[in-house]
């Protein structure tokens, strides 16, 4: 029985959402009405993408890389991005500063995620006799995801609720923001497209998470500057 | 998918609560990272779901971890594991003889892969396997360790014995016994060996047997690896993980024999009020084997059913045709029971009419004569100097002269205190009916040998062989009932419409031989009667079936195969180590964050007081 295993991957896939929570002001000043709301609307926004991928896409028999299909995939997975800035600007925060507001977004909105991607998967399979590695490169790549989702919401909380910031950091804000909504279609292309194996792509998730959060920071950080 | 992963698991807590003793603790070694747990223990799951909360409330961390996580990802690089391997097995029968029981006891297989007797730690034959499942392939197999592991009744947690795929019912390739490959009929003594030691024995585990295939090859191979490095696998250290999921072998309420027997009868000339005389040709068709769902029996007695069949064609075109119909009533019977003292002949016998059995002149039984051998012996219990017996063996010794046969003559005389009957003909000697058993075994078989084991396939029979046994038994047959003995005349001959056909002989065998026919394991309505009985109804005019009880000596048990998963575990060695990377990992996490965010002095904070109390002035 690997009841073990299981707890080990549900601790890798959903631990860091809690760690994250726990050690940043977030929990100071309760926000978890914000991250739970964020859920919602991510789960209203998983939905419409449903809806629209079996409107739009056709089922592919073979797994082969199919640019244009790809390209829809892309472009409704752009909803992300709407339901985002619904979610930033458009429910009702209590006083909570811009700062925490995007983080309780990010981190709603990938918690989210892994429980809607992840949680069956883990239920079902890293209970199951056989061992494999891909239920541990899976809660790693939640991990990458919490990381890209923050970076959005930050970006997105940037182009969207800033004022004042700096005209030339606007352009590299935003194609920060195109790369890290893409992201899910680049490394659908990695996986199928270029043939990687999970593993070398969820490294290249981590590596790309980490370069896009510290990217981001930085950008945050000199948007704060002037208004200080 | 679900509902099967749903099973196992739960034969696998079983297990886990009911076999499983405390876990062993062992060091925590770095390479045991290849493997993962596969133990449940409550308690355990108990004191991780505390030191998971208790984690959570202090936990500290940088990104600087990830060098963990790469380390982890570049593991998972070394070994990325394939999925799991169903291979087709088939179990070791299983059966009372008269109380005692013989066999295989078992049926449900959950235990680590092994692949030696003998642990090569050192520990010599004190290891502990009874947790364990031996693969042995029998190519290999070292027959007198084997021997000598059952009659110590050593425990054992399981026997996968793997057989070569030559031996497979599903390879037909005739090889036709035409090349006598020395490693194939060594590898066919092994197996007779191995047979019928595990037959007469009685096993307090699970065994089967299975074919070699790459998928199981390379499992072994790994599974010798591990072995070679000193490591046996266990609980502990992971390894690869037999399952057969199977419910509780289920005596078989009271298995049926059935025979079936076709009556062709001849030309009274008129005004004759006397009953014609008879003749029956007799083959036993059911087997016996190590593993029921594998004993086809080509040889034993494939090839006597076969020639019967064939002998009850030719002789259903004679006798359609009022001009060319014999003075002689004509008997096919197969019978069922063969391996087991010939009951079914026994029971058919009895339930014959008493005026029919009178007229019997003779029988002739059929039984394994397929293989290329030139001998052939016709066996009586009568002795050679009765008139009938005489006939009887000097009609085949003209034909088989013209044939290029070699016609011996053998002669056995029945104890009639001995339960035991060896031969076909025996039942009819019994009731005072002369026959005959045409054989190319040389010596009666012992009880439940030669009865069309693992051994007995395809691969082993020669058709040629058999055209030419019918083709003997038929002319001869049918030169005394033309009353044409002595004569050099080829009333089948090779060209005419009358000859044998090598086609039916070949479809008939190839079907057999892909057909396991333990009696107790065929129903009343098994396709196999079904098509026996439908074939026979072709060439003769009146077509009885009879079903008969066994008799009570023998007890059945069903599951005679089963599907064989093999998993890749890892051991509980290798989730604490996980465990503790995760920890560090999430604590790292934290201190990271409390650090970036809110300074250092807050992290300090955090330690100095206690953490409940801090929480509650947050």
């Amino acid at each position: 029985m690997t009841i073990f295993h299981f707890f080990n991957c549900a601790i890798l896939t959903f631990g860091p959402h809690a760690v994250y929570y726990s050690a940043t002001p977030l929990s100071e000043y309760d926000t978890i009405g914000t991250s739970i709301r964020t859920a919602v609307v991510y789960l209203i926004t998983a939905l419409v993408k449903l809806v629209c991928l079996a409107t739009f896409l056709k089922v592919s028999e073979s797994d082969s890389f199919d640019p244009y299909q790809e390209a829809l995939k892309a472009l409704i997975g752009f909803i992300d991005v709407a339901g985002l800035y619904f979610a930033l600007t458009q429910l009702a925060h209590r006083n909570i500063s811009q700062n925490h507001k995007f983080q309780a977004v990010g981190l709603g909105w990938a918690f989210a995620d892994s429980v809607l991607h992840r949680l069956a998967p883990l239920w079902v399979g890293a209970r199951g006799l056989e061992f494999t590695w891909d239920y541990i490169l899976q809660g790693l790549e939640a991990n990458a995801n919490l990381v890209l989702s923050i970076s959005l919401a930050a970006l997105s909380s940037l182009m969207w609720l800033r004022k004042n910031k700096p005209k030339t950091l606007i352009p590299v804000i935003y194609a920060c923001a195109g790369i890290v909504a893409t992201m899910p279609s680049i490394t659908s292309y990695l996986r199928q497209g270029l043939g990687w194996h999970f593993p070398k792509v969820v490294g290249f998730e981590l590596f790309t998470s980490l370069v896009m959060a510290f990217i981001s920071w930085q950008l945050f950080a000199a948007c704060q500057r002037p208004s200080n | 998918m679900q509902s099967q992963i749903v099973a196992i698991l739960r034969i696998d807590s079983e297990k886990a609560e009911s076999k499983h003793p405390p876990i062993h603790t062992h060091s925590l070694l770095l390479y045991l990272l290849l493997f993962r747990s596969n133990f449940l223990q409550t308690s355990t799951s108990i004191s991780m779901a505390k030191m998971h909360k208790s984690q959570s409330s202090l936990l500290v961390e940088p990104m600087y971890s990830s060098v963990i996580t790469l380390l982890i990802i570049v593991m998972a690089c070394v070994e990325l594991c394939d999925a799991v391997t169903v291979v087709d097995v088939y179990r070791l029968v299983q059966y009372d003889l008269a109380g005692v029981p013989f066999g295989s006891r078992l049926a449900a297989l959950n235990h680590h892969a092994g692949s030696s007797l003998f642990s090569s730690a050192g520990a010599g034959a004190a290891a502990d396997l009874s947790r364990t499942v031996l693969i042995l392939p029998v190519r290999e197999l070292n027959l007198s360790f084997i021997r000598e592991y059952i009659e110590q009744k050593k425990p054992l947690g399981g026997l996968l014995l793997l057989i070569p795929p030559v031996f497979s019912p599903q390879n037909t390739d005739s090889g036709g016994g035409a090349d006598h490959d020395p490693a194939k009929d060594h590898m066919k003594e092994m197996l007779n060996e191995v047979e019928r030691l595990l037959i007469h024995a009685n096993i307090p585990y699970p065994v089967y047997f299975g074919f070699e295939d790459e998928n199981v090859n390379s499992v072994l191979a790994d599974v010798k690896k591990n072995d070679a490095s000193g490591q046996p696998a266990t609980a502990t250290t992971g390894g690869y993980k037999l399952v057969v999921a199977g419910p509780e072998p289920k005596k078989i309420a009271s298995p049926t024999i059935t025979n079936i027997q076709g009556w062709l009868p001849g030309l009274k000339a008129e005004g004759d009020s006397n009953q014609l005389p008879t003749i029956a040709v007799v083959a036993s068709y059911d087997t016996f084997g190590a593993a029921p769902a594998l004993s086809v029996g080509s040889d034993s007695n494939g090839s006597g059913v076969v020639a019967l069949l064939e002998i009850a064609r030719l002789f259903s075109n004679l006798y359609s045709n009022p001009k060319t119909r014999g003075n002689y009533n004509l008997l096919f019977a197969l019978t069922s029971g063969g391996p087991y003292n010939y009951n079914g002949t026994h029971k058919w016998l009895r339930s014959l009419d008493q005026r029919l059995r009178e007229t019997i002149d003779y029988a002739i039984c059929l039984n394994s004569i397929g293989s290329s051998s030139n001998e052939i012996f016709v066996h009586v219990s009568k002795p050679p100097e009765n008139a009938y017996i005489k006939q009887i063996f000097e009609g085949f010794s003209s034909v088989s002269e013209e044939l290029g046969l070699k016609v011996g003559l053998k002669h056995k005389k029945i104890n009639i205190s001995n339960p035991r009957v060896a031969w076909e003909h025996e039942q009819f000697s019994r009731l005072r009916v002369t026959a005959a058993t045409l054989s190319q075994l040389s010596v009666a078989p012992n009880f439940l040998a030669s009865t069309g084991g693992l051994s007995d396939n395809r691969h082993f029979v020669n058709e040629a062989s058999i055209s030419r046994s019918v083709k003997l038994v038929a002319e001869s047959l049918a030169r005394h009932i033309y009353g044409q003995e002595g004569k050099n005349i080829d009333i089948f001959a090779d060209d005419s419409s009358l000859a044998v056909n090598p086609s039916y002989i070949r479809s008939w065998l190839d079907f057999l031989s892909t057909t396991p026919r333990v009696a107790p394991f065929l129903s009343k309505n098994d396709p196999l009667i079904v098509a026996l009985k439908k074939e026979l109804a072709d060439h003769t005019v009146e077509v009885n079936v009879q079903h008969e009880v066994l008799d009570g000596m023998f007890t059945f048990y069903d599951s005679t195969s089963g599907k064989l998963h093999i998993y890749q575990v890892a051991s509980v060695t290798f989730d604490l180590f996980l465990l503790l990377v995760l920890g560090s990992y999430l604590i790292t996490l934290f201190s990271f964050l409390v650090i970036t965010t809110r300074g250092l002095d807050d992290l300090i904070s955090l330690f100095r007081r206690p953490t409940s109390h801090k929480m509650k002035t947050a």
